[in-house]
């Protein structure tokens, strides 16, 4: 090949490469570039070197300088583009992809607030040992009033406040007659009937009063009621356990008292408070299963003690969620169930 | 109960600050709700829970007081001076219903002059809220609320032959009460009667017809008890609820009941003059004591998990009124005061000294022993479906297990027998026990679209009530799932299989169409029970047992509830699902052979259903048909005839342990189609 062939060859490779490489737009054009004029086996500068065999021993010197002035050309034209690219100040014609667009929403259902509370709650207690139990809502008289040591006389077992069915056979409150529980007390004495001591239990479930429905009442709420009974339980494994339940649920060091308060079936039975953020939060009530309790389900009050607390879950919720409004929880409205 | 610093000094003193004392009550029983400066005094708001009626009188408050800071009690002691005369010659008491009245005490007051009160009777009064009427009835109002005893004066003169009858209402008779509402008893109520009608509803409002006047010379005063289920009752039936029956309810002092009538006769003569008649008419004037309490003092560590001294024990239960009637080692017996009728064994002496001895005294660092719990599979099942739920965009609702008859009316797939009720409607007249979840989240639906345009898919789980065979049986409660929602029919489909599937139910679920194929929108559909378009409603089955229903809502009810996309709505029995579900999953090998998938184009009858044509096609061939795949339906009548249509379906076929040939594929094919040909007149699209 003649030198001036050969510097021909090599004048418009640089003019290629230097055109190509000027105007590159992005990465992928420049690595393509490169891989074409550049590449190691395959690149048009290789290409050309590979040609220098060819030329006149005597003119092989400049065939060789130019070749090397060439290839330093394309390099700093890469080098130059490259940079180029790096500091990004290239300027795009046409349409720009627009990244900041919202992502598709992902069309998902949501849990009700009240069944991740009560989720919460099963999880907390079942670290402490507590297995879940859950029994009818229709109840009978010695479920709901008459193993819990509430007698005839007892103002809970009003026809008004409890939503007694409407049979014919039997009178409100009296045996035969059915009513929707008013407390889960009921499944703890269904689980005591056919269940030895130890007895652990958390039962969880819809309970019906008769208040009327305002912010913070509804004829309808969920309760969760905690058992233990075995040998030598106390009112200090009682408050023990509600503290720790009380530093799981809200966190922290939370500080736990209980105030004197009366129901049938727990004797002492006590109102339990808990101090959070500076204010004391009443939280249910608790106590010492009553001995009537303990003998109505075939237990000797005498060796075994136990015992048991009650709190509303959608107080809990409310307190968790900021809900103001029990009400909300029931309507069925999405607008408040996705928030959740 | 309205406490009145200034009057609750007058019986023990209290040299602590307002606050001090409040929160020391409210930490001992007595809950403190509120409290209102009113003059120059404070008034008190406490609640009494209702085993604590000796506190619903100033003295009970300060015997509490008096227990907590170590004081003593001040009861005021009745020196009443009384004519010569005797009360038995001047009037009588039959007592007919002792069941209800097991005490009736009687004074009598001659000349009394009726009047104003003074400022020391009047001012307590009404610094709790009590109008000040007259001398006389300030003077019962006084010592009730002094004491706890309820007591009523009658106007003697007007009291018919001038005796007293306690017995039960007479059928219809009807009485004008002091609040000049006339109320219609019956035999279930104890009045207080004249010779001729009753004077009072004993225990919870006198009449108005022996009211005491202004022109009332001689009073017959009334100290009583009487009992708590006939009070309640009567006043609950009358809607009649009075401070006096709130007392009885919760029980009075039966030895208090003398006193009291002394100490307001001597209100009166003090304040109106007069002269009490020698002697009382007493029904009952022994009152045998209730028997000795022992309590042991291991059971004090066994039930509170501390031990509490033996002179702390005593000196508690001294302070609230006990008495001590005997010692033995490591025990004692008590004798609980007339005033506490909660103190009749051992566990509640306990509370009492845990109570005074302070809460706070015990140990938060008792944690009991460690014991294994897990979650119940239900609750890993229903976890699972709440999954399922939630990927396929439809949130969770709680709704009220109690509807309106028009919500229980829309639809009730599992049952056609009537609804239980309530005997009181829980909500808007809602009284109905629901038998499904469906009406209650259409109904949920609708109001979501009436109130922001919203189409809501929902869900819930929750009972329902199917009522059993007769009335008075139980209801069979079970644990339901209900979807109602705006998606397709088969997209609703798609997430029950998958239900299926994550619950690990040994084969999928079979969907039944209730109605006859052939009889298009007609007959095995009960349209009103079911809500559902009859060619859209079909049962769903899990290894031949029914566990639920899915079917597009009818025309008629989505109009009704104001729905504007057609409603598809499925309900599943969890309980039945749960009892053939496995919710461990097994690993079930992966053949490493290729598979081979055919695609096959079928001409059918219209009446022939997918189900139909996918159980043919299973049975012609053993495991090596690993799938059978729905692509499409389309209809050619000019080419195949009316009444015909095409089935597009895909078969795949695999070898667990072998290549499958070519040759091998031709020949279960061949047998699909000629399964297909024998059993549906089925044929391949030529």
């Amino acid at each position: 090949m003649s030198l001036a062939n050969f510097l021909q060859q090599l004048d418009r490779l640089e003019a290629e490469a230097a055109s190509t490489l000027g105007e590159v737009a992005d990465s992928e054009a420049l690595e393509t570039a490169r891989v074409r004029f550049m590449g190691a086996k395959k690149g048009l500068l290789k290409d050309i070197q590979k040609l220098l065999g060819s030329v006149e021993v005597a003119d092989k010197p400049a065939a060789g300088k130019r070749l090397n002035e060439v290839k330093g050309a394309i390099q700093t034209a890469f080098d130059e583009a490259k940079q180029r690219l790096d500091s990004g100040t290239t300027e795009r014609q046409g349409p720009q992809p627009d990244p900041t667009l919202p992502g598709t929403p992902l069309r998902l259902g949501h849990l009700h607030p009240v069944t991740q509370t009560i989720e919460h709650l099963k999880e907390i207690m079942g670290r402490m040992g507590f297995t879940t139990a859950e029994g009818p809502e229709v109840e009978d008289p010695w479920h709901n009033f008459v193993a819990l040591n509430i007698p005839e006389d007892h103002p809970a077992r009003d026809p008004l406040d409890n939503f007694y069915l409407a049979t014919a056979g039997a009178t409100s409150g009296l045996e035969g007659s059915r009513l929707m529980r008013s407390q889960t007390s009921t499944v703890q004495i269904r689980v005591m009937e056919t269940t030895p001591p130890p007895v652990r239990i958390i039962s969880l479930g819809r309970v019906y009063r008769p208040d009327a429905p305002d912010a913070t009442h509804f004829p309808m709420f969920h309760q969760m009621e905690g058992l233990y009974v075995a040998t030598d339980v106390t009112m200090a494994n009682l408050k023990t356990v509600l503290r720790i339940f009380a530093n799981n649920y809200l966190g922290g060091d939370v500080e736990i008292r209980f105030r004197p308060s009366f129901f049938p079936f727990t004797e002492p039975s006590v109102e339990v408070d808990f101090l959070w953020n500076d204010n004391w939060i009443e939280f249910g009530g608790a106590g010492m299963v009553d001995p009537a309790v303990l003998a109505s389900v075939g237990y000797d009050p005498e060796s075994v003690s136990g015992f048991a607390f009650g709190l509303g879950v959608e107080r809990l919720c409310m307190r968790r969620h900021g809900i103001t409004d029990i009400r909300d929880l029931f309507s069925g409205d999405l607008r408040f169930l996705k928030q959740f | 109960m309205l406490v009145s610093w200034k009057w609750l000094s007058r019986y023990v003193d209290l040299p602590m600050p307002l606050a001090e004392l409040e929160s020391r009550l409210a930490l001992s029983g007595l809950n403190h709700e509120s409290t209102e400066a009113v003059g120059d005094d404070f008034v008190i708001d406490l609640e009494v829970t209702s085993n604590r009626g000796d506190c619903l009188g100033h003295i009970g408050v300060a015997r509490e007081v008096a227990a907590l800071y170590g004081l003593p009690l001040r009861k005021p002691i009745v020196d009443l001076a009384a004519s010569g005369d005797d009360v038995n010659l001047m009037t009588s008491v039959a007592n007919e219903f002792v069941a209800a009245c097991p005490r009736y005490t009687a004074r009598l007051i001659r000349g009394v002059e009726v009047g104003p009160s003074p400022e020391w009777l009047a001012g307590p009064l009404q610094a709790v809220g009590i109008n000040s009427v007259n001398n006389v009835v300030d003077a019962t109002n006084y010592v009730m609320l002094e004491c706890g005893q309820p007591l009523h004066a009658f106007d003697f003169d007007r009291l018919s032959q001038n005796r007293i009858v306690v017995r039960p209402a007479r059928d219809g008779e009807t009485l004008e009460a002091i609040d000049h509402r006339s109320y219609t008893l019956d035999p279930s109520m104890c009045v207080i009667a004249d010779a001729d009608n009753a004077v009072a509803v004993a225990g919870v409002m006198g009449g108005a017809a022996s009211e005491v006047t202004e022109s009332t010379k001689n009073l017959l005063i009334e100290a009583a008890i009487f009992t708590p289920l006939s009070v309640r009752r009567t006043a609950r039936q009358l809607k009649l609820f009075s401070p006096s029956s709130f007392r009885f309810e919760r029980r009075v002092d039966p030895l208090q009941v003398d006193w009291a009538s002394r100490r307001v006769c001597e209100i009166i003569v003090n304040s109106g003059g007069g002269d009490v008649v020698g002697g009382v008419i007493d029904t009952a004037p022994e009152t045998p004591r209730t028997a000795p309490v022992t309590l042991r003092f291991s059971q004090l560590k066994r039930i509170l998990g501390i031990d509490i001294d033996r002179d702390e024990v005593l000196r508690i239960l001294h302070s609230i009124g006990c008495e001590s009637t005997g010692e033995a080692a490591g025990q004692i017996e008590m004798q609980s005061p007339s005033w506490r009728h909660d103190l009749g064994r051992e566990v509640d002496l306990i509370e009492e000294v845990a109570r005074i001895h302070g809460y706070d005294q015990i140990p938060e660092d008792h944690p009991i022993a460690v014991a294994p719990s897990a979650k119940r599979p239900f609750d890993v099942a229903v976890e699972k479906v709440r999954g399922v739920m939630v990927a396929a965009g439809i949130s969770e609702a709680m709704t009220p297990s109690i509807v309106t008859d028009k919500v229980d009316a829309m639809i009730s797939p599992w049952t056609d027998q009537a609804a239980l009720a309530t005997a009181v409607p829980m909500l808007e007249g809602a009284r109905k026990l629901r038998r499904s979840l469906l009406a209650s989240l259409l109904h949920s639906r609708a109001a979501n679209w009436a109130a922001a345009s919203q189409h809501a898919d929902l869900f819930e789980i929750a009972h329902i009530y199917l009522p059993g065979s007769t009335a008075d049986e139980l209801p069979s409660e079970q644990y339901s799932l209900g979807m109602v929602c705006g998606i397709d029919f088969f997209e609703l489909k798609g997430v029950i299989d998958e239900v299926a599937t994550r619950l690990g139910l040994p084969q999928r679920f079979e969907y039944a169409p209730l109605c006859d194929a052939t009889s298009i929108g007609q007959s095995g559909l009960d349209a009103a029970r079911f809500g559902m378009d009859p060619d859209w409603a079909v049962e769903i089955r899990s290894a031949g047992e029914t566990v639920g229903y899915l079917g597009m809502i009818s025309k008629r009810l989505n109009q009704s509830l104001k729905l504007t996309v057609p409603t598809v709505a499925a309900e599943l029995s969890l309980g039945s699902l749960l009892t053939q579900a496995d919710l461990v999953p097994t690993q079930q090998p992966i053949s490493s052979f290729p598979s081979i998938t055919r695609d096959l184009n079928m001409i059918v009858d219209e009446s022939v259903r997918w189900a139909s044509l996918e159980t043919v096609v299973r049975a012609a061939v053993g495991d090596e048909l690993t799938a059978v795949v729905y692509r499409e339906t389309y209809r050619a009548a000019d080419k195949d005839g009316p009444g015909k249509k095409r089935i597009l379906l895909s078969v795949e076929l695999q070898q667990p342990d072998a290549t499958l040939t070519g040759a091998d594929a031709d020949a279960m094919i061949a047998k699909i189609l000629a399964a297909c040909d024998r059993d549906l007149d089925a044929k391949l699209l030529s």
